[in-house]
């Protein structure tokens, strides 16, 4: 049996609708009547997170696409899920 | 009991069941708007006058915000306010409210499902309905899109001064009209404008959101803003599971066809001059 805890992972809110528009994303949360926009970088999070990828896998991604170091790249990551976990936008697997 | 008929944006609203206090209320609230009751209605209100129902939520005392609750369902949409309670049916579409009003209060409680009865009724023929501000200078029209706080009454307040035609300062409409979109007065006002009057459609000409501050300017903003703006702006429809996802579509398509530009406003009427000017560059740029 593993003793390792599993990364954590994180799942878009039934309730939060999300759609790519251009570069940029919009979250429209059902319950609250309230939008949240995020930028390229945040959408394209937003889209790894719908495709099921803990938030290692996401990091990873980040770095590969955007050429930033994996500090950047997850600290940009825990920022924006932080915010969106804050907004009731997604929530912990 | 008696039946009254209030046409508005092409759309016919019977509410029958009136006692007489309350139907002389309604009529003297929405005058301008009253028709004749010999056309079948595209909505249906039934109204239940039960005085002495302890079931209502009481009055609030004091000056406080007029409470108000909308849960929308599978098959209806229940409303629940002070003095009374309701049910909005999504298909047929048509309400029922019970009440134990008919003094002033009655003329708030009847507003506030009226308006949500409105919102749903012009979405479920295609149109747009949003927390703004518009007025016309008479040929063109314009909109701005913006929550309680974004600066909607004070723009208001400041086109009237120029004598534009203020159609309201808390919600509006729009809808497409062949490769267009026309901008459709709603007869409920905020704090700017008194009794509802009738207004022709007007061709939707500046679709803004507002920001105040700062140099009287325009600015463009990216589409994912301009969803956002007008989806926060369109009451009760942002909060229905059921029509969300295709209202996000409508917006989308909207900010496809029609730029959502960003108004900087002081309180002066610097924004009129700026408006006029690029609005009509605009049109003839388009006629060209």
């Amino acid at each position: 049996m593993s003793t390792e805890s599993e990364p954590p992972r994180y799942r878009v809110e039934p309730h939060a609708r999300f759609r790519v528009m251009g570069d940029e994303g919009v979250f429209v949360l059902q319950e609250a009547g309230e939008v949240l926009v995020v930028n390229a970088v945040g959408a394209f999070i937003v889209e790894q997170l719908q495709a099921e990828r803990s938030v290692e896998e996401i990091v990873i991604a980040v770095t590969d696409r955007y050429a930033v170091d994996q500090d950047r790249a997850q600290a940009d990551a825990r920022s924006l899920l932080d915010a969106l976990l804050g907004a009731g936008a997604i929530r912990q697997a | 009991m008696s039946e009254l008929s209030i046409e508005f944006a092409g759309a016919r609203y019977r509410f029958a069941g009136l006692n007489p206090a309350q139907d002389g209320l309604v009529r003297a609230r929405f005058r301008a708007l009253l028709c004749r009751d010999d056309a079948k209605p595209d909505v249906r209100i039934d109204i239940h006058f039960d005085p002495n129902s302890p079931a209502f939520m009481r009055r609030p005392s004091g000056p406080v915000e007029y409470p108000l609750a909308v849960v929308p369902g599978d098959e209806s949409i229940a409303v629940a306010g002070a003095g009374f309670t309701a049910n909005i049916d999504r298909s047929p579409f048509r309400a029922q409210m019970q009440t134990c009003l008919s003094d002033d209060w009655f003329v708030a409680a009847f507003e506030n499902l009226f308006r949500i009865i409105a919102c749903h009724r012009l979405f479920n023929e295609g149109a747009l309905v949003m927390h703004s501000a518009a007025f016309t200078d008479g040929a063109r029209g314009f909109l701005f899109c913006g929550r309680s706080g974004a600066g909607k009454t004070t723009l208001c307040g400041l086109a009237d001064a120029l004598d534009l035609e203020i159609l309201s300062d808390e919600l509006n409409a729009i809808r497409p009209r062949g490769g267009s979109f026309e901008l459709l007065a709603m007869p409920f006002a905020g704090d700017f404008g008194g009794e509802p009057r009738r207004h022709p459609p007007y061709p939707l000409t500046g679709l803004l959101g507002l920001r105040q501050g700062g140099e009287t300017s325009l600015s463009v903003c990216s589409k994912a803003e301009a969803v956002s703006r007008i989806v926060a702006s369109c009451p009760y429809l942002n909060a229905d599971p059921q029509l969300v996802d295709e209202l996000a579509s409508r917006v989308e398509r909207l900010v496809q066809r029609h730029e959502l530009r960003i108004l900087a406003f002081t309180k002066d009427t610097r924004f009129w001059k700026v408006l006029d000017n690029e609005y009509r560059e605009r049109a003839t740029a388009v006629s060209r």
